[in-house]
Formats: C-alpha cells, sequence, structure tokens
C-alpha cells in the first residue's frame, strides 16, 4: 500500500471520536432542537426524535465511517474507487460543503462581534441609543427591542430588502477575517493540529453548558420554561410534519452526505473499531442537544417570566396613575383583581384606558417560538442582559457559540481540503499548506459578499436552500450506492469484516439495506411536494419603519439563483456519470484502433 | 351718683363700639385670609393652563427606606421648587408663597402653578417653569432622594444623558488584543516549521548515501514508476472455505 502508508493519521482514536463529536455537536443541537421540541409538544418529541435516529441516523453514520475508514481518500476519490460512474457524488458532496463554508462562518464572525462587544460596562444591546437632540431614543430602536435594533442595525446594518445592496459593513469584514484566520490556524498542519485543537473545542463547550445550566435552572422563572418543554402534547404525534422534522433533524444534526465524516474517517488507522464509535458519536450528539434544550429553556422560561411580570409592572403603573391610588393598593399579584375592580366601580374612567391596557400571557410568551441564527441571537442576548453580571454571561455564552461553530467549521473545510488534496493534479503543484491557504482565502473574498448590507438575506437563502434538498440527494444516491451497486452486496459486507474482524450485525443489514432507503426517498418526495406547493419562496426582510420584520417574495433573479444553487450540487453526480461514460467509451474505441494497427503492421 | 353712672355708661359705649370695631377687623382680617386662599386656588386647578401634574412614587424608589409623604414634604418641595425659580431668573425675589398646590392625591400627586413675586395673581408661563426646572432638575430629584422616573414633571421631558463616544470603540481594541495574538501564534507556527526544515535538511545530508540508492530502484526507462494500489484486487482467497 505504498500511497497511503505516507497518509497522514490521527494520533489515536480519542482525537477521531473527539472530531466528530466537535463537528456534529454545533449550532443546531443548541437552538433548531429546543424549537423543534417546543413546536412539535415539549417531550413527546423525544419519541420520532429517538426511533428516527436509530432507523436513519446511526447506520448511515456508520456507512460513511466505514467507506472513508476503507478507502482512506477524501469524498470524491473514495467514491471514484467504489464505481468509477460515481465519482459526482463525491464532487456533490465538496460542492455543497462549499456553499455550507462560504456562509457558515459568518455565523461565527457575528459570535465573534457579539464577544467583543460583551466587554462593556453596559451592554450595547441592553439600551436603546439616545437621538442626536438628546430628547429621546432612536426611533426604530423604540419600535422594535434594543436587541433587535443592535442586531439588525449595528451588527448588520440591514437593508429593506435583497435588492437593496450597500457597502461592507468593515467590523463584519474584520470579524470575518479574524474567523478565517483562525480555521486556518487549525488546519494548516492537517490532522495534527486539527487532532491537538479538538481536544479543546470537543469538551470546553459542555463545560459552559454545565454553567449556564446552573446559572439557568437558578434563574427566577426557569422552572416555568422546563415545565413548559417536557410537558408532552401527544397529539402532535399524530401530525406527520413531526415526524419529517425529527428526520430532517436527526439527519442534519449528524452532518451526513457533506463527506466530512469520510475525509475525518479517511485518517484512521484501517482497524479501527469505527461501530463502537459511530454509536458513541451519535448518542452524545442526541444527549447534547436535549441537555442543551434544557438550558435553553430556563432561559426561555426566565425571560418570558421576566417580560410577563414587566408587562404586569406596566399596567400596575397605569392602574395607579389613572386612578390616583396610592403606591401600595396594587401590588403585582393583585393587578387583575384590580383590574375586573375598577372596570366595577369606574366603568368611563377604566374606558379610557383603551388600547392601553396591555393583556399579560405567560403562555403567549413561551409560546413564541424562536428558530434560527438572527432569532437565537436576539432572544438570548435579551435574556442575558436581564441577568446579574451580564458581562460575563455573555462573555461565556458567546465563547461557548464560536467554539461549536468554529468545530463545525473545521469538518466543513476538511471535507472541502481532503477530496481536493487527494486530486493528483494539485497536490503535484502545491503543497498541503498552501492548498488549505488557498481554500480559506477563496472562502474570505466570497464570504465578504455576506458582510454587505443586504448580506443577511443572502444569507438566509444559502441556509435555507443551499445544503437540505442536495444533501437528501447526495446520502440517498451514497446508500443505494452501497448497498446495491458495489459489486454486490456482499462487498461491503466483506470489507467491513476485513476492518473490524467481526461480521456485519443484523441491525445494519436491514437498515442499511431496507429502512433508511424508503425513509429517505419518502423524505425526498415530502421535500420536494413541499418546495412544489409552496409557491414562491418568500423571506422576511427587516422594515425598519415598522420595527418588524415582514414576509417578502425573492425577486426573479433570486430565484433563479436559489435553482442554481439546488441544480449545481445535484447535477454533478449524472454530469460526472456521463463524463466518465464518454472518456470511457473514447478509451474503448481508441484501444481497438490501435490494436488494429498493431495486427496490420 | 348721676355723673358716675352717665360715665359709666359713655364707657360702655366706647368699649362697645371698640369691641365691635375688633370684631368687624377679625372678620375682615379672617374673610381676608380665607378669601387668599380661595383666590390662591383659582389660580391653582387641575388641567390649568400654565400649571403642572407631578406624581412621586416614593416607595418604588427607595422601598423599604420610603419616607412618608406629608406637609412637611410639602413644604420640601415649594422650597425646591421657588430655589429652581430663583436660579433660573438669577434674582431673590421668589418665595415658598409664590408656590401654590392643589389637587393632593393619595397617589402622590399634584398640580402646581408659579405665581410672579410682584404680582400674586399673575402665574408665571409653563415654558419659563419648565425650563426652570430642568435646569435644576438633579438638585430637585436629590432633595427627595429620587430619580427622573420616580418624580415626575408631567410634561416636561428629562434630558438624557449624553452619550459616551471614546476615540476607540472599545470592541476594537479587544479585536486588537485576539487578532494580535493570532499572528503571534501565525508567526510561532512558521518559525517551528522553518526551524524543523532545517533540523531534516541537516539529518538527509548525513543518509544521503542511502537517500541515492533508494532513489534508483524506482528509476526504468527514465520513468518513475508510481505504484498504485489495486482496488480491484480482493484478498478473496481467506474466505474460500477449501
Amino acid at each position: 500500500m505504498g500511497k497511503d502508508a505516507a497518509r497522514a493519521e490521527w494520533d489515536n482514536p480519542m482525537q477521531f471520536v473527539l472530531s466528530c463529536v466537535s463537528y456534529a455537536v454545533g449550532l443546531g443541537n443548541v437552538w433548531r432542537f429546543s424549537y423543534l421540541c417546543q413546536m412539535h409538544g415539549g417531550g413527546g418529541f423525544l419519541i420520532p426524535y429517538m426511533l428516527m435516529l436509530v432507523l436513519l441516523g446511526v447506520p448511515l453514520f456508520y456507512m460513511e465511517l466505514a467507506i472513508g475508514q476503507k478507502m482512506r481518500l477524501g469524498s470524491i476519490g473514495a467514491w471514484r474507487a467504489i464505481s468509477p460512474y460515481l465519482g459526482g457524488v463525491g464532487l456533490a458532496s465538496v460542492v455543497t460543503s462549499m456553499y455550507l463554508c462560504l456562509y457558515y462562518n459568518v455565523i461565527n464572525a457575528w459570535s465573534f462581534w457579539y464577544l467583543f462587544h460583551s466587554f462593556q460596562s453596559v451592554l450595547p444591546w441592553a439600551e436603546c441609543p439616545v437621538n442626536s437632540n438628546l430628547t429621546g431614543h432612536v426611533e426604530e430602536c423604540e419600535r422594535a427591542t434594543p436587541t433587535q435594533y443592535f442586531f439588525y442595525r449595528e451588527t448588520l446594518d440591514i437593508s429593506g430588502s435583497i435588492e437593496e445592496n450597500g457597502g461592507i459593513h468593515m467590523g463584519q469584514a474584520l470579524c470575518l477575517l479574524l474567523a478565517w484566520i483562525i480555521v486556518y490556524l487549525f488546519i494548516v498542519k492537517g490532522v495534527k493540529s486539527t487532532g491537538k485543537v479538538v481536544y479543546f473545542t470537543a469538551t470546553f463547550p459542555y463545560l459552559v453548558l454545565i454553567i449556564y445550566l446552573i446559572r439557568g435552572v437558578t434563574l427566577h422563572g426557569a422552572i416555568n420554561g422546563v415545565k413548559y418543554m417536557f410537558t408532552p402534547k401527544m397529539e402532535q404525534l399524530a401530525n406527520p410534519t413531526t415526524w419529517i422534522n425529527a428526520a430532517t433533524q436527526v439527519f442534519f444534526s449528524l452532518g451526513l452526505g457533506f463527506g466530512s465524516l469520510i475525509a475525518f474517517a479517511s485518517y484512521n488507522q484501517y482497524n479501527n473499531n469505527f461501530e463502537k464509535q459511530a454509536i458513541v458519536v451519535s448518542m452524545v450528539n442526541s444527549s447534547t442537544s436535549i441537555f442543551a434544550s434544557i438550558v435553553t429553556f430556563s432561559i426561555y422560561g426566565f425571560k418570558a417570566t421576566f417580560n410577563y411580570e414587566s408587562c404586569l409592572e406596566r399596567v400596575r403603573l397605569l392602574l395607579l396613575n389613572t386612578f390616583d391610588l396610592a403606591e401600595d393598593t396594587i401590588s403585582l399579584e393583585s393587578v387583575n383583581h384590580w383590574i375586573a375592580e375598577l372596570n366595577r366601580t369606574h366603568p368611563e374612567q377604566f374606558a379610557s384606558l383603551g388600547g392601553r391596557l396591555e393583556t399579560c400571557d405567560l403562555e403567549a410568551e413561551l409560546d413564541t417560538a424562536v428558530e434560527g441564527t438572527g432569532l437565537a441571537f436576539i432572544v438570548y442576548s435579551e435574556a442575558i442582559k436581564n441577568m446579574p453580571v451580564s458581562q460575563l454571561w455573555s462573555v461565556l455564552y458567546f465563547i461557548m457559540l464560536l467554539l461549536l461553530g468554529m468545530g463545525s467549521m473545521l469538518g466543513n473545510v476538511i471535507a472541502v481540503i481532503t477530496p481536493l488534496s487527494d486530486l493528483k493534479f494539485i497536490s503535484h503543484y502545491m503543497s498541503t499548506k498552501t492548498l488549505n491557504g488557498l481554500v480559506c482565502l477563496f472562502c474570505l473574498l466570497l464570504g465578504l459578499g455576506f458582510t454587505t448590507r443586504s448580506g443577511n438575506y443572502w444569507f438566509t437563502m444559502f441556509n435555507d436552500y443551499g445544503a437540505t434538498f442536495s444533501l437528501l440527494f447526495i446520502v440517498l444516491i451514497e446508500v443505494i450506492t452501497v448497498c446495491y451497486i458495489y459489486s454486490g452486496e456482499n462487498k461491503f459486507e466483506k470489507d467491513v469484516e476485513d476492518m473490524l474482524g467481526h461480521r456485519l450485525n443484523w441491525y445494519w443489514k436491514i437498515m442499511l439495506a431496507g429502512v433508511s432507503p424508503i425513509l429517505l426517498i419518502a423524505l425526498f418526495l415530502f421535500y420536494i411536494v413541499n418546495y412544489i406547493q409552496g409557491g414562491t419562496p418568500t423571506y422576511q426582510a427587516w422594515n425598519k419603519e415598522l420595527g418588524k420584520s415582514v414576509v417578502t417574495e425573492y425577486p426573479p433573479y433570486a430565484q433563479a439563483f436559489i435553482g442554481l444553487l439546488l441544480a449545481s450540487s445535484v447535477c454533478c453526480i449524472p454530469l460526472t456519470a456521463l463524463y466518465t461514460y464518454c472518456k470511457k467509451r473514447n478509451l474503448a474505441s481508441g484501444k481497438r484502433e490501435r490494436t488494429v494497427s498493431t495486427v496490420s503492421a | 351718683m348721676e355723673e358716675g353712672c352717665m360715665i359709666n355708661s359713655h364707657f360702655l359705649g366706647i368699649s362697645l363700639f371698640m369691641r365691635c370695631l375688633r370684631m368687624l377687623v377679625r372678620i375682615l382680617v379672617l374673610l381676608y385670609l380665607a378669601g387668599a386662599p380661595a383666590l390662591a386656588q383659582t389660580l391653582c386647578q387641575p388641567n390649568a393652563s400654565n400649571g403642572y401634574k407631578v406624581r412621586i412614587s416614593i416607595k418604588t424608589a427607595l422601598g423599604n427606606q420610603a419616607y412618608e409623604w406629608n406637609e412637611n414634604e410639602m413644604f420640601l418641595f415649594r422650597a425646591t421648587m421657588a430655589f429652581a425659580m430663583r436660579r433660573y431668573y438669577k434674582t431673590e425675589t421668589y418665595n415658598v408663597d409664590n408656590i401654590i398646590m392643589c389637587n393632593q392625591t393619595l397617589r402622590v400627586s399634584f398640580w402646581f402653578v408659579v405665581t410672579s413675586p410682584e404680582n400674586s395673581t399673575m402665574l408665571i408661563p409653563n415654558a419659563d417653569v419648565e425650563k426652570a426646572v430642568s435646569m435644576s432638575r438633579h438638585r430637585i430629584n436629590n432633595a427627595f432622594l429620587l430619580t427622573d422616573r420616580t418624580l415626575e414633571f408631567l410634561g416636561i421631558h428629562p434630558t438624557l444623558a449624553a452619550p459616551v463616544n471614546p476615540d476607540t470603540p472599545p470592541w476594537l481594541i479587544v479585536f486588537g488584543v485576539v487578532i494580535g495574538a493570532v499572528f503571534a501564534g501565525i508567526i510561532a507556527l512558521l518559525v517551528s516549521s522553518l526551524l524543523q526544515k532545517r533540523r531534516k535538511e541537516k539529518g538527509m545530508m548525513e543518509d544521503g548515501q542511502d537517500e541515492e540508492d533508494r532513489q534508483m530502484k524506482g528509476v526504468e526507462n527514465d520513468n518513475v514508476l508510481d505504484g498504485i494500489y489495486n482496488r480491484g484486487f480482493t484478498d478473496d482467497d481467506r474466505f474460500t472455505k477449501l
């Protein structure tokens, strides 16, 4: 095995496991899982989630690790080795990973921005800034909230729609530059440097999560949030969207189809026990999701209770001021009683209150489901600003976000670099260090487009369409290939037995050959149907005058770009197959000619 | 005897007259005193055009250490307002009598108007009162241990503190520190890899002979042979039963 002996390797299997954990445990575990739990009936969501993990997630994870470890090449080389016509699968993975690299580091840039702004005596998103003549606060901030204003105006300087471009936000650009330099530092020496970094990026977030858990459950009102999350609403299980969302969450949380897992596993030793490791990493990923959602919900509970009590306080003051009652007549608990009382005794005066009287509802506050990158920055920073010693908590939180994001970025970038460095014509011309630097520079320059004033809208487009659909297609082709095309079903079994020393369990066989492909096809069809039924794709545009987001349709050129995003990665598969077929036919016909000429000569 | 009786009745008449006069004066004084507040009352009315409503929230501001709002506190308020008017007009003519308050409620809110020291029936216009209050707002708040939010003059907006604009925004300083550390890391990495290369070169020169031999073996017909692992080759022999 001449070339393979020179291939870099992890120092020990622990580094491999930690790098998989660091890659899989990302921002989605903190935000998206909590959101899905909230949307689909709290504790009851765990049932479809665990089921999908066992049926879909773990077998596919196992398969990708097996391929990477056997072929010892990145995704392009690995799939080309399995079947020359399917090198396109690897290429599609690389293209999708490239899209992910472009926009994912922007989240890290935002985390850096928030982190740097946490070192102030008053957090900048705690209060509205005063306007120019010092009479009041800035209007946009008054209509929205200070945290929203800080995110949309000071962090992004967002424009009104995707068509209105603007200049690059210098602060964001600097943070993005910093993020890419750090990513380069982590990967510059290949797995030697990555292997050491993941000790930190995989473990430190857990430390912060534990600290936050202790802080979170001791906050006033946290119990409301945790109770809300764990109260199962079993009727949600009848909703098919619940199952689909569970499958999607398992799928994307484990990072299947990007080629990162194949790349990581390709640096393994040949006889590494990846079966145990696959189960361990999947379990760690899921339990982190559940653990993080407890933290998230205790913080949501705190925030909802805080808002509810502020609302009650405002109503109390309004009643005191309108009816000129002494300060201690109405307490927070008796507000509702007094509303009824005053309505009875002074009906006309009460009617004059009109719209100023707010209804305060704790359930409604908890029900405001929040998801997605921007919203999560806004909601968490709003909760943090109300905590005592908020600067400390802010710093801790954003460091945790950074580590989670950086860990996932490592996987994304390695998924792009490993297949490229395996290609002969690239490795002939430049060293790995130069290749790494070029890839990072290229992604940085293109990523600057996401730091413009309309950049966040392009970011959302990439986030929603860049990876979701193509991944399903890629993994579907992968499973079908491995099970049915790779020289018959037994070939994969023999490879695994070769590496592990024991035969494939019946569980893996049934899942990989039957259940997972069926579930994948179902998911795939659902996505297509949903996309067609959804009509024109829309996005949330920030309206400055209203101080909130409005639903806007994408302009035609943006819709064309979405189509391009989807097509560019998916088309790699059939196009590469076609190209290989043509090349083989030319080669075959060329050989025939040569044979004829030799005989005649 | 008759002369004494006549003088007595004369004295009686005069004392009666004096008594009546005194009573009249007392009545007039009382009327005046009663009338003055009545006059003042007509000057100070809720929703008066030249008055302001004040709302005080002592318990919100001070919690357990809240003091009770009584006549003395009202007096302090009038004195503070007179001080504010003096400070604004830069004269010494304002007095507590010039601040008239009315419509006090349990909330602790009341209306007040300011009369001119020269003419007690003339009110100082709103705009001047507002400017005077704004100028001495900080002193007024501190006299009562309250803040802009807990001692409200309805209609007079507190001037917000000017934002502190440091020369370098603080986030840039932290950014500079972090990126400096990162560049230091890069330089350390480059230096260490350079040192490693130099050490390897020294090692290479010592076994140069073996290097040549190894290289010779791979060359044939001027082509360097590159061995490629043939993946099609499977070691199936292991699995055959025989």
